[in-house]
């Protein structure tokens, strides 16, 4: 009996001293991650900065060979570039692009330019909001353009769904978190985020275009839209991010507001003179693609939404130029569209071309925009460029 | 206890990692990336197992010698080895307290050995002409003596004065087959290589005999192992063969036997100076093991036991280690060259997971190093130790291959002198250098004029992060030949010379 309760005795004190060790053990390995969460924001900040650093240490040993520099040929772009009082009140036209497939490198857009027989002075690329490590300030892009002699058009989309709910803690389940969201950002939720990357942004020194939460007035596009917010708290959010860029000094950011034509109710979800600098707007022919669409001429696109936009008093830009093949004849819209657009739309400042060979935002299948294969479109393009009465680049006040 | 917190910890880093590496959008490229995490989880696994027995390290408890043991001491002899060796050891075997008869086994057809033996008391036996080199001689020995014990003991060790005092106690236990004590040197001083080759002994004769001791895996090793003779019998004399050592303990643990591992320092011996004698010992265990592996296990593993499979097959494949390393060293330059990525993994997310169990894996290594034999001169990062590691992997390599298509190698005994060269053996450092001062060309001129402007920026972190992965192997291989480099200029010494008996206290 003795022997009987003094082996129970050992066999308790042996379990409890493993489940000891094992419940020591996955508190260490806590302890271990928590120091690995509270140490990932600095490590992610310290490799961000080796990798720009390495780079434009990379251009500085590299800056005098022997290629033509793309920089160079855009020289009459640079008081506009480095300035934004001279890019805010540009008196000439600027072209630019969004191309899909430049993680690795910008060949595509200098391979359209090729075609086009210009340099683009803007190009654009869209990032989103969140605590991945690729939603920070995209220094390392930013500076690779402005390498390249252009300017960043930065769409700064704000999706919430990729925020970490430990940091930026949610008020209702998950798949609500876009759900009043703009509100919440004009509540100061992620003032943390908007702060970080406002700093990054202002520490990259050179103005930039930032396009932030556009075609907020499209109900069937992004969370940010109307079908999840109120236009007031879109103006709210917009103002809210402006003043926190303003606080952190980032002046260097460009503002653009780009709501969508289609839907003439824009004029609710502006922000108001003091806290926008351009004007965007889409124009995407999408052709015969969907049930919902059809062939749209350029002017019909941009139509009603030129002469109401035009009268805000900012430089406007079409953010996103695009058409389809399908429907009708591409090279004719382009040749419409572009033939004698400073005439036609003074206002217009810029045009960025949506050189996307696989757009799967709108449709079941993806789309191609791209006009890299298409040298017919290719060729009216230049020809309607070509043709454009601009006055000499002379930026002044 | 601390010891096992960190275990715990450890391995559920581990599995956070594994958790994180097997995603499909890590694959690049099917193969690549099942060679890349074969070569990357090789490793980790092996580590595991390693610290699991690490929880099982125990010292066996000491028994005083009974009396009236009748026992032998083993120690050959070969042509062209240096004969006031023998004189040194045969004389410190003379100093052994209990009583033995001591044999000198040789083969050497040199009178002056046998006049060697009979001056230091020991009988001279003359073993010519046997098959299976250093195992023949002792088995031919066994047959013309009758000791209840022997000690087999390497030429190039000197044995205290209480060798059998510390090792006999053990055998009280009628199923205790064979005694292994740990090894220590006399001559580390000498070189890179030997300091190197040392360290690289401290944790096997501490932490990892221990744990395998307490898992009853512990391994024999031909230059001072003390056998039961009737245990040797029962599996039909010594092993033949590289790995004679490895093969008889196999042997003897799967006949049932008891083994122990006793960490003292009862005996200092000689370990290589020059890098090609350190390369030809490592060949030679590198091809041996394989025999235990390819020959031994698959026959012995129904009457071996759990722990000892596993330790057999993780001794048996250590020498795969030159092929994973080879694999490893082959990513940045399949970059470069042919644009080959094995994985698309963010270094970033990677670091965060390695981290833990880098950090875990160091402390485990710290926290075990108490148990070495020295624990004040041994402890420490080996970083010397490591270096020679890393030149070895074209001898691990070459002796895993060479037993794919059982390719043979001569027994040679390890030398005992210096051997003052530029050994072969480091000229795979060699090409390895000139293959990354080739392609560090090749990837500066790429840059600087072949490169489009437009992609300079966006992939200068990928090339030079490869590149300096690549300098992190370029950088290993400076020790290496550091050594080789160092073994042209040793001058050949007899190092037994500067022992004296008389300072042995013990």
């Amino acid at each position: 009996m003795n022997t009987t309760k003094q082996a129970v005795r050992t066999t308790a004190s042996r379990a409890s001293a493993i489940l000891l060790v094992i419940a020591l053990g996955i508190g260490l390995f806590g302890l271990l991650l928590l120091a690995g969460n509270k140490g990932r924001g600095p490590l992610e900040t310290l490799a961000g900065s080796v990798t720009s650093q390495v780079a434009s240490f990379e251009k500085r040993l590299l800056s005098g060979d022997s290629r033509a520099s793309r920089a160079a040929a855009l020289a009459w772009f640079r008081p506009y570039r480095e300035n934004k009082l001279y890019l805010n009140n540009t008196d000439t036209l600027l072209v630019g692009a969004y191309d899909n497939n430049t993680v690795e490198s910008y060949e595509r857009i200098v391979a359209l330019e090729d075609s086009l027989a210009l340099k683009l002075p803007i190009v654009q690329f869209y990032t989103a909001w969140g605590s991945k490590r690729e939603q920070v300030f995209p220094m390392l892009r930013a500076q690779a353009i402005s390498d390249l002699g252009s300017l960043p058009l930065i769409t700064w989309e704000p999706w919430l769904n990729d925020f970490d709910p430990e940091s930026f803690p949610r008020t209702g389940p998950a798949d609500q978190v876009n759900v009043g969201g703009l509100r919440a950002i004009a509540a100061g939720r992620y003032d943390a985020y908007l702060d970080k990357w406002a700093q990054d942004a202002k520490a990259y020194g050179q103005p930039f275009f930032l396009r932030f939460g556009h075609e907020m007035n499209d109900a069937f596009r992004y969370p940010w839209g109307p079908q999840n917010n109120k236009p007031a708290d879109f103006i709210a959010a917009w103002r809210h991010v402006v003043t926190r860029f303003r606080q952190q000094g980032a002046t260097n950011a460009t503002w653009v507001w780009s709501p969508h034509p289609a839907y003439p109710n824009y004029a609710e979800f502006y922000p108001g003179h003091a806290y926008v600098d351009w004007i965007g707007t889409t124009a995407l022919n999408y052709g015969t693609v969907a049930p919902w669409s059809k062939w749209y001429t350029f002017s019909e696109t941009l139509g009603n939404a030129y002469g109401e936009l035009s009268t805000y008093g900012k430089p406007l830009m079409i953010s996103e130029m695009g058409c389809l093949a399908v429907g009708g004849n591409r090279a004719a819209w382009f040749t419409e569209a572009l033939t004698d657009l400073p005439l036609k739309f003074p206002k217009v400042k810029a045009v960025v071309f949506f050189n996307n060979s696989n757009d799967v935002t709108t449709t079941y299948k993806a789309l191609d925009w791209s006009l890299n294969n298409d040298k017919a479109t290719l060729a009216a393009i230049a020809q309607a460029l070509k043709g454009w009465q601009l006055p000499k680049p002379a930026p002044a006040l | 206890m601390g010891l096992a917190v960190l275990v715990v910890a450890g391995a559920i880093s581990m599995v956070r990692l594994g958790n994180w590496w097997f995603r499909p959008e890590h694959v690049a490229s099917w193969p690549l990336f099942l060679l890349l995490t074969f070569v990357f989880w090789w490793g980790l696994v092996r580590t595991l197992i390693v610290w699991i027995s690490y929880l099982r390290i125990a010292k066996p408890q000491r028994l005083p010698p009974a009396g009236g043991r009748r026992v032998a001491i083993f120690t050959t002899s070969s042509p062209g080895e240096p004969l006031g060796m023998f004189e040194k050891t045969l004389a410190a075997c003379a100093r052994i307290r209990y009583p033995h008869t001591t044999y000198l086994l040789d083969d050497t057809q040199d009178p002056r050995f046998r006049a060697a033996a009979e001056r230091h008391g020991a009988v001279w036996l003359e073993l010519v002409g046997l098959p299976g080199a250093k195992a023949g001689k002792i088995n031919a020995a066994l047959a013309r003596t009758d000791e209840e014990f022997i000690l087999v003991l390497d030429p190039d060790h000197i044995p205290f004065p209480n060798f059998l005092d510390e090792v006999l106690g053990y055998f009280e236990d009628a199923r205790v087959g064979f005694v292994q004590v740990a090894q220590a040197y006399y001559n580390q001083y000498r070189s890179f290589t030997a300091r190197g080759a040392a360290e690289q002994t401290y944790g096997f004769y501490g932490p990892t005999q221990m744990g395998m001791h307490g898992l009853n895996c512990a391994v024999a090793i031909g230059a001072n192992c003390t056998f039961r003779r009737t245990a040797l019998a029962s599996i039909g004399g010594h092993g033949i063969g590289l790995a004679e050592d490895l093969i008889t303990a196999i042997r003897i643990h799967a006949a049932g036997w008891k083994s122990v591992y006793s960490p003292v320092i009862v005996s200092r011996g000689l370990v290589p100076e020059d890098l090609g004698s350190f390369c030809k010992q490592q060949l030679k265990w590198a091809r041996g093991v394989q025999e235990v592996l390819f020959a031994e296990l698959p026959r012995l593993w129904p009457q071996l036991s759990g722990w000892q499979r596993l330790s057999y097959l993780t001794v048996g494949t250590y020498y795969v280690s030159g092929l994973t390393m080879l694999l490893f060293l082959l990513i940045p330059y399949l970059f470069f060259w042919f644009g080959l990525l094995p994985a698309n993994m963010d270094f970033l997310e990677f670091l965060g997971r390695w981290i833990p169990v880098g950090l875990l894996s160091l402390s485990i290594y710290l926290y075990v190093q108490r148990w070495m034999c020295h624990p004040g001169p041994e402890t420490g990062l080996h970083w010397r130790g490591m270096c020679l590691k890393f030149a070895c992997w074209p001898v691990f390599a070459l002796g895993c291959l060479l037993s794919i298509w059982n390719g043979e190698i001569p027994y040679i005994p390890t030398a005992k002198r210096a051997v003052k060269q530029f050994t072969t053996f480091a000229r795979p450092l060699l090409a390895h250098q000139a293959l990354f001062f080739l392609t560090l060309g090749y990837v500066v001129v790429r840059r600087v004029y072949f490169t489009p402007e437009s992609r300079l920026a966006l992939s200068s972190a990928d090339t030079w992060g490869m590149v300096s992965f690549a300098g992190l192997a370029f950088a290993m291989t400076v020790g290496g030949l550091y050594a080789a480099y160092q073994s042209t200029t040793i001058r050949p010494e007899d190092p037994w010379v500067g022992v004296d008996l008389d300072t042995i206290k013990t």
